[in-house]
């Protein structure tokens, strides 16, 4: 039966943390540096009794009831075990005390200090003391001979000594061994249970045994598996095992008879082992790690192997013992400094094996007379025995080996499965803690205070304006809670006799009642929750999801594929992270689930595998303030969901990158992704923040992994792609009917564009005339004129070639597209589909009107500048006609007016006002259905400008229905309407653009046709026009008229109708100014031409 | 008829430069010191002669000027966080220096007093053992001020025509800086009278 790891848990803060069994082993026992000393049940105990013995609790020891600790304030103290009395002070030191351990029986204690001093002191009477100066350093560790003849103790000047308790005579063991690093190790050292008569000391990573008396290295323990520093022995109470800890979290067994590695342990997370403890009944053995976590392993040297190992030597030692029996009493009491001072006994390797193994092996009822020999060593007696007796040596030796590996079990070298990690909240501190944070998020603070005299809540919002700071009791014993713009949510697990409950505050309600609780079915623990506008969450025990409306009706139920981890909300989205199964070698393995709750409800994430950096874990999962799905691990990896490659998940920070030291972290409360901010909470050597002092808030900022970052190019590639990510979200917001800043989608292309070129004019510079290729693919239309000219004037002819073919087709492009739009629009139609002709490179958000530097940049060219302009006007038609709509907007600089139109949307009541200013930690509120309108129109269709209500009505249904479908749904609203010119003019050249090209599909002979049509001249088209409109053509010829002058009687807009009809091209399309600046140099331009 | 239209107003005489300056003078300049706060409000970027603020995001720490702060604090709008060098044990460093020292040794700000003053009585709440540090900054301000005298005395004993202070701060240099100037025009005054009367004296014998 191999042995068992159970999973680590946490036990105390992170330090030293020392770990022992009570002497019944009935329950565990751990002291940390928090100053508590816990009492254990078991490893599952989640309330374990607590015993503050002080500030800091260095070591402890435990036996007969009594409890020793030393503590910060440089005493030695005793408590009563298990009720934790203070029992008054057993000694002091100068300084802190390192190590305190008790003899066998319980009556002294010895403790060795930081001031060189090892102190022996009577329990019941504490004058009764005995100091041991000696040492140059200070003392680590100390062991008491079982017999009470001796003391060892290992210091910090390199030395392991053993000191003679009677005379307080010295002799250094291992003067200056210089292998031990005290640094390194804290070399806690142990005698053999009951004789004594072997003491282990951990050496570098050797397990170095010394012999009772004559002090002599009898034989070293090691295996491969060491790599590192052991730190703490500890044997079996039986004598016949030791274990060992190192530096570097592996834990070895060791049959000490055969030598042979029984056990070999990982620690799950490599920290340093520094308690070891062995059941004193049962093969168990409890560690305790730097980090104050406990653990223990189960099945050590299972009964079995016990049996086997036991029986066999005491056949052998029954012979021994007959043979010593002559000796013992000669030797009994004799002069140990003699053997002392001959330290030359050179008993031979065999005879050290011989009597490892009698030791090891004895059975306990014959230890009292074997553990006479070893006083009684004598070197002649030896070789003569050794000499008498070697074929039973060797007869012991073959049995003790046998029986040695057949104990061997087969060593599992596998993957080892990791344990699952806990359910948490984000942005809360472990719940242990007296006082802890509940939740930090971007609306506020729930803090948790938890003492003895108080157990409250405290929330405080960062915005004072959406609600004042508020304390509530907690004597629900409320452990997870959330809080956004309207509500506070707090959960507790249940207890004995309470159900688990779900407690809403919701304090943005207009009604007198503002508080709901819900109570979960019997066995149902609440393990995550979670709020998001209107509603709130909640992950059980029983697998389940379960969604309220925020006023507290139940609404949908849904199982989860796995025990819930973290779950998160933002307005209408849902992210839920569970354990997807068994992770490997400190692998976690999750996966996610995120869903729409709003009117229309679907998944959009259908539990994806969650991707973790190696050995690490969840530790922060969230929304960014736009709506992203963002999570951070364990090693401090930010990912954000990128909605433009497909879902998936994008590494954009790296906060451990911005640690100063190896243990400093950065607690994330927060992610924004316009201002680019990573909001977090620097903790130096901590992965989270105390209560108090209040922590400050520090904003990181985001990187992407990309290569090479520290070269030019690097960088704006990183830069380039970072901008792309992180307005990802404009997409989706306008998608949604979400409200949001034109003018950051605006600044964000026109960054973009900027990056491109720079790239692009590197590239350039380098002669990488493709890699220019391919970023020109990437740059909208106009950007690409501008790299034409560039290529043109830094003479790359054949670039400039390609470049301008790629215009061409750009422009083509995105003329089909306006055309398409055009055409519908005569129809009064909404174009759904104007983003879907784009190419695939060419990402529709960068379809911008052009920035006015540009075009100052570009000023005095020639007539392909003409034409980009016309592409400019193009653009910005479109955003002045949905300003248009807007009746309250004066037409003019459409960035003026965009930002007022964002400005002006601030709902009706003051509240909701002042959550709207704030640019960066509103809720999102889906605008009034007019708003949503004019959303819809800038993005992806107009509104109808004939006012064709119905049809404008069922149009909308139609979108908020089935959006996906809506390019469906505008065909069959097509058919119904009176046909375009252009659509007539189709039908009539269908057939002969079939000729052409036979092999053509439905979209391609409209875009055929379209190009066609538009080669006939202006007249011809209006012909179209005028024969499709027909009888109903009144209307519509005001509209266009209408079009024709937008400006009225502005003078440019006169200019530039001019100006357009002088023009070759002579674009069919009406134009609006749409900036005066571009108007002006328009007209200037036309000016200068004539 | 007297307010005629076309009257030029007046430019109002400035009066001639003080020779010093008053303590809230130097506080006021004090005032544009910058300070990191915590607003608990949402505001977007606000545009001042003295060059651009914001944007306010509740929660998140930011620099303002001095008087903003206190302003904002006074009107309980925000969370103040003191500069780093108002902490206990620094500030007992730079007072234990500044006495070890017999010149005058660097302040963290030029402005410590007044930053001291003015956070102290508007924002203690939120300054950790704000009576300790306005007892370590009085201290040190004490032991400069001792020096500062010391140095003017032998100054003026010794009678040096010149003298060299490093590491003075404004508020320090106007606590003497007045009476010191008039008093040396003073006593140059009475040296230069007497100076006649003594050689006449001296004639006399």
């Amino acid at each position: 039966m191999p042995s068992t790891q159970k999973p680590m848990r946490y036990g105390h803060t992170e330090g030293h943390t020392d770990v022992c069994f009570d002497d019944s082993g009935s329950c565990i026992v751990t002291g940390g540096s928090d100053g508590d000393i816990r009492i254990w049940e078991n490893l599952d105990d989640d309330d374990p009794k607590s015993i503050n013995v002080g500030e800091k609790s260095y070591s402890f020891a435990l036996k007969n009831g009594r409890l020793v600790s030393a503590i910060s304030n440089n005493t030695v103290q005793i408590h009563t075990f298990p009720e934790g009395a203070p029992d008054g002070i057993l000694t002091r030191f100068t300084t802190n005390a390192n190590h305190v351990v008790f003899n066998t029986d319980g009556t002294k204690i010895a403790a060795g200090s930081s001031d060189f001093m090892v102190k022996i002191v009577e329990v019941t009477d504490c004058s009764q003391q005995k100091s041991f100066r000696g040492h140059d350093a200070p003392v680590l560790s100390l062991c008491f001979d079982p017999k009470e003849a001796f003391l060892a103790s290992a210091s910090c000047d390199g030395s392991v000594r053993v000191w003679k308790i009677s005379d307080q005579t010295i002799w250094p063991l291992l003067q200056k061994c210089n292998d031990v690093v005290n640094a390194k190790s804290i070399c806690r050292l142990a005698w053999q249970p009951k004789s004594g008569k072997l003491l282990a000391v951990p050496v570098d990573k050797v397990v170095k045994l010394y012999r009772r008396n004559t002090w002599e290295n009898q034989c070293d323990l090691s295996d491969n598996f060491i790599t590192q520093t052991l730190n703490v022995v500890t044997w079996s109470p039986c004598g016949l095992y030791l274990a060992a800890g190192s530096v570097d979290g592996c834990i070895a067994v060791w049959n000490v008879d055969t030598r042979q590695c029984m056990e070999r342990i990982k620690h799950e997370r490599s920290y340093t082992i520094c308690g070891l403890a062995w059941h004193p009944k049962y093969g168990q053995i409890a560690y305790t790690d730097t980090e104050g976590n406990l653990g223990l392993i189960e099945n050590v040297c299972d009964k079995d192997g016990k049996k086997l190992s036991a029986k066999v030597p005491s056949t052998v030692t029954k012979e021994y013992n007959d043979l010593f029996d002559g000796d013992d009493n000669d030797f009994l009491n004799g002069d140990l400094t003699e053997l002392q001072s001959s330290p030359k006994v050179t008993a031979n390797e065999e005879d050290d094996d011989d009597d490892l193994m009698l030791a090891s092996g004895r059975p306990r009822h014959r230890a009292a007379i074997l553990e006479d020999d070893e006083n009684s060593l004598d070197t002649a007696l030896m070789k003569v025995n050794s000499n008498l007796e070697g074929d039973e040596d060797d007869q012991a030796d073959g049995l003790s080996v046998l029986p040695g590996s057949s104990t061997q079990r087969p060593f599992y070298d596998g993957p080892m499965p990791t344990p699952q990690q806990k359910p948490f909240q984000s942005g809360s501190t472990p719940v242990h803690l007296t006082h802890r944070f509940m939740v930090w998020n971007s609306i506020g603070i729930i803090r948790c205070y938890n003492d003895e005299q108080d157990n409250a809540v405290d929330v405080e919002f960062h915005d004072t304006s959406i609600h004042h700071a508020t304390h509530l009791p907690n004597s629900l014993n409320h452990t997870m809670a959330d809080l956004s713009s309207e509500a506070i949510l707090l959960a507790s697990e249940s207890t004995e006799e309470l159900a688990s409950k779900l407690h809403c505050i919701h304090f943005s309600s207009w009604d007198s009642s503002k508080e709901w609780t819900v109570d979960m079915p019997e066995d149902e623990d609440i393990e995550a929750i979670c709020l998001g506008q209107g509603w709130a969450a909640c992950a059980t025990s029983a697998l389940l999801t379960r969604v309220f409306t925020i006023g507290g009706v139940q609404k949908e139920i849904f199982s989860l594929p796995g025990p819930v981890v973290s779950m998160a909300g933002h307005g209408e989205q849902l992210m839920v992270i569970y354990h997807r199964g068994t992770g490997f070698d400190g692998d976690q393995c999750l996966g996610v689930q995120l869903m729409e709750l709003g009117k229309r409800k679907k998944q959009v994430l259908h539990g994806d595998p969650l991707p973790l950096a190696r050995k690490s874990y969840l530790m922060w999962v969230g929304f960014s303030a736009e709506g992203t799905p963002c999570y951070v691990d364990s090693e401090g990896i930010v990912r954000m969901l990128n909605r433009g490659l497909g879902n998936t998940w994008i590494p954009v920070c790296n906060t451990r990158e911005y640690c100063k030291g190896k243990s400093d972290h950065y607690w994330v409360v927060g992610i924004h992704e316009n201002p680019q901010q990573l909001r977090c909470i620097p903790c130096k050597g901590a992965r989270f923040p105390p209560t108090l002092p209040r922590p400050a808030v520090a904003i990181l900022s985001f990187k992407l992994p990309y290569c090479q970052i520290t070269t030019e190019k690097g960088q704006m590639e990183e830069q380039f792609w970072r901008s792309a990510v992180f307005h990802n979200h404009l997409d989706y917001l306008s998608k949604h009917g979400y409200e949001y800043d034109e003018n950051a989608k605006n600044q964000a292309a026109k960054e973009q564009q900027e990056l491109l070129m720079k790239l692009f004019a590197l590239s350039c510079k380098l002669e990488r005339e493709f890699r220019c290729m391919e970023l020109a693919g990437l740059m909208t239309q106009n950007v690409v004129n501008l790299a034409v000219k560039y290529a043109s004037r830094s003479r790359k002819l054949i670039l400039a070639q390609r470049l301008s073919e790629l215009a061409v087709e750009k422009a083509t492009e995105l003329a089909a597209a306006e055309e398409e739009e055009e055409e519908e629009d005569f129809r009064s139609h909404l174009n759904a589909g104007y983003s879907h002709s784009a190419t695939e490179w060419s990402q529709p958000r960068t379809r911008i009107l052009q920035n006015d530097q540009v075009e100052d940049s570009e000023e005095g060219d020639a007539a392909e500048e003409m034409e980009e302009m016309t592409a400019v006007q193009r653009h910005s038609k479109k955003y002045s006609e949905a300003n248009k709509k807007d009746p309250t907007v004066p037409p003019g600089n459409v960035l003026d007016t965009m930002s007022k139109a964002s400005k002006k949307t601030p709902a009706s009541t003051s509240r909701a006002g002042n959550k709207q200013e704030s640019p960066v930690l509103k809720p999102l509120i889906p605008k009034p259905k007019s708003k949503q309108a004019l959303a819809a129109s800038f993005f992806q269709s107009r509104t109808p400008s004939t006012g064709d209500k119905t049809m404008e009505e069922r149009e909308e249904k139609a979108e908020k229905d089935v959006p996906e479908t809506a390019a469906a749904a505008t065909e069959t609203i097509e058919n119904k309407r009176p046909k375009t010119g252009f659509q007539m003019w189709l039908e009539e050249n269908r057939g002969s653009i079939l000729e052409d090209a036979p092999d053509l599909e439905e979209t391609e002979i409209i875009k055929e046709g379209m190009s066609r049509f538009r080669m006939l001249t202006s007249e011809e088209r209006m012909g179209w026009t005028e024969k499709a409109k027909g009888g109903t053509a009144d209307s519509n010829s005001t509209e266009v008229k209408k079009r024709k002058r937008p400006l009225g009687a502005s003078d440019e807009g006169r200019e530039s109708q001019e100006e357009k009809s002088k023009e070759d091209l002579s674009l069919p399309r009406k134009r609006k100014p749409l900036d005066q600046p571009a108007n002006v140099k328009l007209s200037a331009f036309a000016f200068k031409q004539s | 008829m007297g307010g005629a239209p076309w009257a030029v107003p007046v430019p109002v005489p400035i009066p001639p430069a003080a020779p010093g300056m008053d303590p809230a003078e130097a506080e006021f300049l004090a005032e544009k010191e910058l300070v990191t706060i915590v607003p608990n409000f949402s505001l977007d970027r606000i545009y001042l002669i003295g060059g651009d603020l914001g944007p306010f995001n509740p929660g998140l720490p930011m620099e303002v000027p001095l008087w903003l702060a206190i302003n904002l604090k006074q009107r309980q709008k925000c969370r103040l966080i003191p500069p780093e060098w108002m902490d206990v044990e620094k500030l007992e460093a730079i007072r234990d220096q500044e006495r070890k020292e017999d010149t005058f040794t660097p302040m963290p700000s030029p402005y410590y007093m007044e930053l001291t003053k003015l956070l102290l009585n508007y924002a203690s709440d939120n300054i950790p053992r704000a009576d300790e540090i306005r007892t370590l900054v009085k201290d040190t301000w004490d032991t400069r001020i001792a020096k500062l005298r010391l140095s003017a005395d032998s100054f003026v004993r010794q009678q040096e025509a010149h003298a060299k202070l490093d590491n003075l701060t404004l508020m320090e240099i106007n606590t003497t800086g007045t009476f010191l100037t008039q008093a040396l025009d003073h006593m140059y005054k009475l040296r230069t009278s007497l100076q006649p009367g003594e050689s006449a004296q001296s004639q006399d014998f």
